[in-house]
């Protein structure tokens, strides 16, 4: 399964299993500290494995960057994620 | 299906490189067949692959400025705690890295997810490489066949790939 950031690029690469994620380079699995999200990704990464029907589907993932920037700024705010 | 980059923070990448570096990014014409996991994700064993340039400290540094990149990987215990790892490569924003490097080596995630049984195991080790390698021939016939050698070695059942 692979995680991108950079739809365009793996739809040139056709891994048999992917999720799209509209983050920054380098940002796959979010934010700073942000550790529920990391996990959603990772997860939602697995799953395909049992979920997944056609090779080469991209699958979005229902994130936006703002939101998560935004909740990664108030968990350090708060001082833990 | 048409390339298409809706959604993607920096649109039209793989044009953009391919017009600057031709010949340079890969293109498949065909996918390859979806394999099913051979046991429950709860008793199998997960590897994870990336570009991340993430190493070991003390361990030779990725060729960060070689003119057609480094086709070397690096083996990352899979135990590693983040402090004793660090990146090498000029290609990707660090600054979220540099901070909390689960963003894009998300090994305390999954040093979780196998605690918690979500996994059955990880490999003894992840495998890290530097994405800027210009020659997509010579990297299919050595780094990516090197990796794939010692993802086997380890017996992996699956892998998450994330190219930086």
């Amino acid at each position: 399964m692979s995680v991108t950031v950079a739809r365009d690029v793996t739809e040139h690469v056709k891994p048999p299993r992917a999720v799209f994620l509209p983050f920054r380079m380098g940002h796959h699995f979010g934010v700073p500290f942000h550790t529920a999200a990391q996990r959603q990704i990772i997860l939602a990464a697995l799953d395909l494995v049992s979920t997944a029907t056609r090779s080469g589907e991209i699958v979005d993932l229902p994130l936006r960057w703002a939101d998560l920037r935004r909740e990664g700024a108030e968990l350090e705010r708060r001082g833990g994620a | 299906m048409a390339p298409s980059d809706h959604g993607q923070q920096r649109p039209g990448l793989w044009e953009t490189v391919n017009e600057r570096y031709p010949g340079s990014m890969i293109s498949k014409d065909d996918t390859v067949p979806l394999a099913p996991l051979r046991r429950p994700l709860s008793e199998a064993r997960l590897t994870f692959v990336s570009t991340a340039g993430v190493q070991p400290k003390g361990t030779l540094p990725f060729d960060v400025v070689h003119p057609i990149g480094d086709y070397t990987f690096r083996a990352v215990p899979s135990d590693s705690n983040p402090v004793d790892l660090e990146i090498h490569q000029l290609k990707y924003p660090t600054d979220g890295a540099n901070r909390d490097l689960n963003v894009i080596f998300p090994i305390q995630r999954l040093q979780e997810l196998c605690d918690e049984g979500v996994v059955g195991e990880l490999t003894e080790s992840f495998f890290s490489f530097i994405g800027y390698n210009m020659d997509p021939d010579l990297l299919e016939r050595t780094l990516a066949e090197d990796i794939a050698d010692a993802v086997e070695d380890q017996l992996a059942d699956l892998a998450l790939l994330s190219p930086a």
